[in-house]
């Protein structure tokens, strides 16, 4: 028999694969692009002045541009609303042509004066308008709403027309313009084109194409704060998560001991889990504040003979080390919580077998607990690491977002104050970046043997 | 000298009381055997040697030392666990290694030690190997060897066979008994098995409800057994055991199974005269009745109800009154389910067990 296979289990998979990619790969593929492309750098230029026209070539934007020639073209009405946008409108008018014939067709605005409108405002009738100066008098008539269709008609000056509807077109502009030392022309949409006051110079104003670029990126880095927040993140992830882990294994273990209170330790252990990130930094501001419960109680106990200002520009390392009190306090239980059910998997009888064999509880957590812990302390190593390169809302409230500065607070300066999507972005993507590398360390570093795999 | 003494230890869990006053001594070099059903608290008296569960009250001594409160790792003991509880994440050689490691043991020592341990139990060729490559069986071989590793002169076992299936379970029975005679340990060995008791021990302590029942020697713990339950746990089949009546006739003791009457060993003629008028229980093995064809004045007619052969032997199972008797007869011997035979209870295999306490009668010990 032909071994078939077994579809069920990828049916099974599908809705979250599914679910991964519409709300979690496509919302951060599209994120992180932004980091590295410039979405309207280049605009592109047609043969023709159209849409369907294929693409000829492309102006970077800023280039400075002389328009040749206009050509009006149907516009969705959505779009009438853009900047820089040049419209003509044009009538379709029926009248008498200058050889006698009713002619019904399309012709400018500008050729037309409005004579009777209906109660909705539409034009209904006009005159055509006098050409003054001109060589030829007459008006012509075209089968379509563009100079390039052919002429149904021609109507002579002030002869009466009923209008019998109007169109809005966008106007197209036949641009010249030098790209790399090369004269570049072709038909571009007035949309994108700033044209100046002699009506015929211009430059291009936004394109509507992207290309990949670097600015951004180097705007991240060339930005003041973008060091401070680098070292300051890697240096609260080097002082935070070793003291956390310490921390953590010393709590679990008294947890395992199974004393007496042993769900009281858990509770109080766990408290800080249930409060967030803003409370907690809240909190340790009014402990560390000017004025706050630590100077008070040191100052109540004669210790300090007037409060000491912990929370400002001359006392970064203060901050520090609030910010370095303040996540451990509030984030130690997590990876207490790990460790806890990573202990709780450890045999009863492998930790009595050590005993026996002769390790004392130190020898046993180094040569028995530890080793065996791995795959828990993987995982809580790399949500640590990952959740302090994110750390935010602590710094925010300890030091302002200035004094003392982080990547995630950066990201949010960028995309909030600054209202740089593409440089909060970048930062998005450093702090996305810095993730996954510590992970991947940690995964090799700590790298769970074969025996584990039981 | 490593005897261990085990006095009037007590330990409970809450209101359960799991080991009872317990009283042992297991003689230098000695094999003995723990045996009692689950929940008998042979494993719990076993942990409280090991230092693994404190006793509550009581003393234990290894050797002239009184370990009562000492820790596991400062008696000088080695234990094998029923789930091996050997480390995963270390190889064969430094799980063997382990606890010389951790008594600073020095490397080349070690070294050789763990290679005649390995040896020993023929794992000297997957040193190498971790515990996830492993079959059971030589999962267990790794914890023996780590334990014989540390020379120590106490070995406790915890049920050590019982995670293996039953070929293994036989080979290694044996290979356990060859080995622990030659490593000269004084050993505890801990199992609800009572074939594996019998075939190891030098001396088998039957346990129930925290209480040891009877100590002695295998042969004695089968053939006189000192209670009921100790008959009915060990042996397969169990001992046999028929209600009877003891009457007196012309100033001689009767038993009197039914209408059949039974005459006792003489020796035993003493004792049963204070049962006199009152109901007994016999206790006879399987394998001491006699089964005739033919019907003789001193034996018991009965019918056969199912015949099982065994290969060696043959198990007839019939009924004398309310009882179910399991008869062990010899292959040759012919017979088919239905049929009558008649059955001799030789005077001097008979246990006489007093049916309020359920204590086997022996003469010499009244």
């Amino acid at each position: 028999m032909k071994k078939r296979l077994n579809l069920t289990p990828y049916w099974l998979i599908l809705p979250s694969v599914i679910y991964l990619a519409l709300f979690f790969a496509w919302p951060m593929v599209q994120a992180l692009t932004l980091s590295i492309w410039d979405g309207d750098a280049r605009l592109q230029l047609r043969a023709e002045a159209t849409l369907r026209s294929p693409v000829s070539d492309w102006l970077p934007r800023g280039a400075p541009i002389e328009v040749v020639e206009r050509r009006g073209n149907t516009v969705d009405p959505d779009d009438l609303g853009q900047s820089n946008l040049r419209t003509e409108v044009w009538f379709y008018i029926r009248g008498e042509s200058a050889d006698g014939r009713t002619v019904e067709g399309w012709a400018p605005e500008a050729r037309v004066r409005v004579r009777e409108t209906d109660a909705a405002g539409a034009p209904t009738l006009g005159t055509i308008r006098p050409r003054i100066g001109g060589s030829d008098p007459l008006t012509t008539v075209y089968a379509e709403p563009s100079v390039v269709s052919d002429v149904v008609g021609r109507i002579e000056s002030n002869a009466v027309v009923a209008i019998e509807r109007q169109t809005i077109l966008e106007l197209w502009y036949l641009v010249r313009g030098e790209r790399d030392g090369a004269a570049i022309e072709g038909w571009a949409p007035s949309r994108y084109v700033q044209v100046f006051g002699d009506n015929v110079r211009g430059r291009i104003d936004r394109g509507d194409a992207g290309e990949l670029t670097l600015r951004y990126l180097r705007s991240m880095i060339n930005d003041r704060f973008f060091w401070p927040a680098l070292w300051t993140t890697l240096l609260l992830m080097a002082i935070i998560i070793p003291v956390q882990f310490v921390l953590a294994i010393i709590m679990a273990l008294i947890i395992q001991q199974q004393l007496r209170g042993n769900t009281f330790f858990l509770y109080v252990f766990a408290i800080a889990l249930g409060v967030s990130e803003l409370a907690v930094g809240i909190v340790w501001y009014a402990i560390f504040t000017q004025n706050g419960y630590l100077n008070s109680i040191l100052v109540s106990l004669g210790w300090l003979a007037a409060p000491i200002p912990y929370l400002t520009a001359d006392t970064r390392h203060w901050i520090i080390v609030a910010i370095w009190l303040a996540e451990i306090w509030r984030a130690t239980a997590l990876v207490m919580v790990i460790v806890v059910a990573g202990l709780q998997a450890i045999s009863h009888e492998i930790l009595e077998a050590a005993d026996l064999f002769g390790a004392n509880l130190w020898k046993r957590v180094r040569y028995v607990i530890l080793p065996m812990l791995k795959p828990s302390l993987q995982v809580a190593l790399i949500l640590r690491t990952i959740l302090a390169l994110q750390v935010f809302a602590v710094v925010i409230a300890l030091s302002g977002g200035d004094v003392v500065t982080v990547l995630a607070n950066e990201a949010y300066r960028q995309y909030y104050t600054l209202r740089n999507v593409n440089v909060a972005a970048a930062y998005a993507a450093l702090i996305l970046l810095l993730s996954m590398f510590s992970a991947a360390v940690y995964l090799r570093m700590v790298r769970s043997h074969e025996e584990m795999q039981e | 000298m490593a005897a261990i003494r085990i006095e009037n230890v007590t330990k409970k869990f809450g209101n359960f009381v799991a080991v009872d006053n317990v009283t042992l001594i297991v003689e230098d070099q000695e094999f003995m055997v723990l045996l009692g059903p689950s929940g008998c608290g042979k494993t719990t008296l076993l942990r409280a040697v090991a230092g693994l569960g404190m006793a509550d009250s009581g003393r234990i001594c290894i050797g002239d030392r009184d370990v009562t409160y000492l820790p596991p790792r400062k008696r000088g003991i080695s234990m094998v666990f029923q789930s091996y509880a050997i480390f995963p994440h270390m190889n064969v050689y430094d799980n063997i290694a382990f606890g010389l490691k951790m008594n600073k043991f020095d490397k080349a020592e070690i070294d050789r030690r763990v290679r005649e341990a390995a040896e020993l139990l023929h794992i000297e060729t997957m040193l190498d190997r971790y515990p996830s490559k492993l079959s059971g069986g030589q999962r267990q071989r790794v914890a023996v060897a780590r334990a014989i590793a540390m020379k120590s002169q106490v070995l406790l076992m915890d049920e050590p066979l019982s995670n293996l299936d039953a070929l293994l379970r036989l080979e290694m029975r044996a290979e356990l008994k060859r080995l622990l005679a030659e490593i000269k340990a004084t050993t505890i060995y801990v199992t609800h098995d009572q074939i594996e008791a019998l075939s190891m021990g030098d001396r088998i302590a039957v346990m129930r409800e925290g209480k040891i029942l009877q100590c002695d020697h295998p042969t004695v713990v089968y053939d006189r057994p000192a209670t009921d339950f100790v008959g009915g746990f060990i042996g397969n089949p169990p001992m046999n055991f028929l209600d009877a009546q003891v009457q007196r006739r012309d100033g001689a003791v009767e038993v009197a199974i039914g209408d059949f009457k039974l005459r006792p060993h003489p020796l035993m003629e003493p004792l049963l005269r204070g049962y006199d008028g009152k109901p007994i229980v016999i206790g006879i093995r399987a394998e001491n009745m006699e089964a005739l064809a033919a019907p003789a004045d001193d034996a018991l007619k009965v019918r056969v109800l199912v015949v099982e052969p065994l290969g060696a032997q043959n198990l007839l199972t019939v009924k004398i009154g309310a009882n179910i008797v399991k008869v062990s007869t010899h292959p040759s011997f012919e017979v088919a389910p239905d049929q009558e035979l008649w059955l001799r209870f030789p005077a001097d295999k008979i246990r006489w067990v007093d049916r309020e306490s359920g204590r086997v009668l022996y003469p010499e010990l009244n």
